[in-house]
């Protein structure tokens, strides 16, 4: 099966994929690069153990490699395994880290739903680094009542895990709130019509209020800048000694650290190892790193969710992948909740404050009536 | 345009010429896009290093079994009398 890097032949109700950087003890991993090619996981990430018996892994989904896509135009953006798994009925959910936004919007594209959770509610412990200020386990589903049946098992502190909210525990309802939407004019301009008539007429559910999101011209840039550092930092353990791929080319332990990276990265690492030790350095720290953090604070603050519930955004504003990266990056540097899904055939994103996926699927069950 | 020839060496990486190529090119487009970031003032702003607003989380620091060096080792590309094996750093 082409979705499947591994088939574990099971089959029935309540079936899930992980994306191929969830561990699974004594099973391969890759996270999608030939670095991990003959790795086996030493532990089960915290997601698998918290699973209840309801709920059988049915296989591990191929992925980009540590989840990094192209960001380019008219560069392959094939469907990810973690989608297509869901899609074809192979399985019922899918679990897997939506760093770019990728996940979000491919399960709008397809009928399906995304869960991306609250930074800090699901535990990472086992899942292969990638952004880890971003870094957060989502799930894949066809109705957004079982994906967030789903979460509530999966989610709440772990010890193992050091950035996470204390609550031990989350109940995800619906709670027949009287949601106000909050609706980013200026951004949902930049849609196709068939999109911006979508909203307008899901937000007719709903009390509705107006809003300028501050900086959004550089979302994307902010995003790239902080991811790339994050992922270069995350894959220099990836040296060819400890574990992992090792080249067969070498005399020295320089050659030896250089050749294992240059053979075992694909290109998309390669360009984000070179991005992110770019903006790392000492001569352009403060020109893209720390401007990139400082502009992260005000965009975290420029969504105060004061008047309003719920931030309500399209899933492709229909130019290339980066410059839709911009709608999938507020969730990720504010560490906010968001779902992604189709309305009348287009993709719509709803992000609420931190915790509040109540609101959500609140807000969702209001229109699927 | 960035220097990656200075860059891959940092990131251990050895490119090859199409490589190279493509990263310039792809750079190019990332970069010019970072010049939108020079119009914002950020002199008031703090960096943002986390999301979460909570302290952090300290357990008791107490010892426990993780795994075994045996099974540390396993994971090695290469291993000799219980430790990872490397080619010679010091002469």
């Amino acid at each position: 099966m082409d979705y499947f890097i591994i088939d574990y032949n099971v089959e029935g109700q309540n079936t899930l994929a992980l994306e191929d950087s969830i561990m699974q003890k004594g099973r391969p991993i890759t996270a999608g690069s030939k670095m991990l090619d003959n790795f086996i996981a030493p532990i089960n990430a915290t997601v698998v153990d918290k699973l209840s018996n309801e709920y059988k892994i049915a296989g591990k989904t191929v992925m980009d490699e540590f989840g990094i896509p192209s960001f380019f135009s008219g560069e392959s953006d094939e469907i990810s395994g973690a989608i297509k798994a869901v899609v074809d009925n192979a399985v019922s959910f899918s679990l897997c880290n939506d760093v770019f936004g990728k996940y979000r919007k491919q399960a709008a594209d397809n009928k399906l739903c995304y869960i991306h959770p609250t930074y800090g509610t699901v535990s990472r412990y086992g899942l292969v680094p990638v952004a880890s200020s971003m870094d957060q386990i989502g799930i894949v589903c066809k109705d957004m009542r079982e994906g967030f049946k789903l979460l509530s098992l999966i989610a709440g502190n772990d010890e193992k895990d050091g950035a996470m909210f204390s609550e031990k525990s989350y109940s995800y309802d619906n709670n027949e709130q009287d949601l106000t939407l909050a609706i980013p004019d200026s951004v949902i301009r930049m849609a196709d019509k068939n999109v911006q008539d979508a909203i307008g007429d899901f937000a007719k559910n709903f009390k509705t209020t107006s809003l300028d999101l501050e900086h959004f011209n550089v979302y994307k840039q902010v995003m790239y800048i902080l991811s790339c550092a994050e992922i270069s930092n995350n894959i220099s353990r990836y040296d060819g000694v400890n574990f992992g791929y090792r080249t067969s080319n070498y005399t020295n332990i320089d050659e030896l650290y250089t050749n294992s990276r240059t053979e075992g990265f694909g290109y998309h690492a390669k360009l984000t190892a070179i991005m992110g030790t770019m903006v790392l350095t000492e001569n352009n720290y403060k020109t893209y790193y720390d401007k990139a953090m400082k502009l992260r604070r005000l965009i975290k603050d420029g969504v105060s969710f004061e008047g309003y519930d719920i931030i309500v955004l399209p899933c492709d504003i229909g130019k290339d992948p980066y410059d839709n990266l911009s709608l999938y990056s507020l969730a990720n540097l504010a560490g906010l909740p968001s779902v992604s899904f189709s309305y009348k055939g287009q993709g719509i994103q709803l992000i609420a404050n931190v915790r509040k996926e109540s609101s959500l699927l609140t807000a969702w069950e209001v229109c699927m009536k | 345009m960035i220097d990656i020839n200075r860059y891959q060496s940092m990131a251990k990486l050895s490119l090859s010429e199409s490589e190279r190529a493509r990263i310039s090119d792809h750079a190019d487009i990332l970069v010019k896009s970072f010049d939108e970031l020079e119009k914002i003032n950020v002199d008031n702003a703090s960096p943002l290093i986390s999301v979460l607003n909570e302290s952090n989380i300290l357990r008791e620091d107490i010892p426990r079994k993780f795994t075994t060096r045996e099974e540390l080792l396993s994971y090695a590309p290469e291993q000799s009398d219980g430790y990872f094996q490397v080619p010679k750093t010091i002469d």
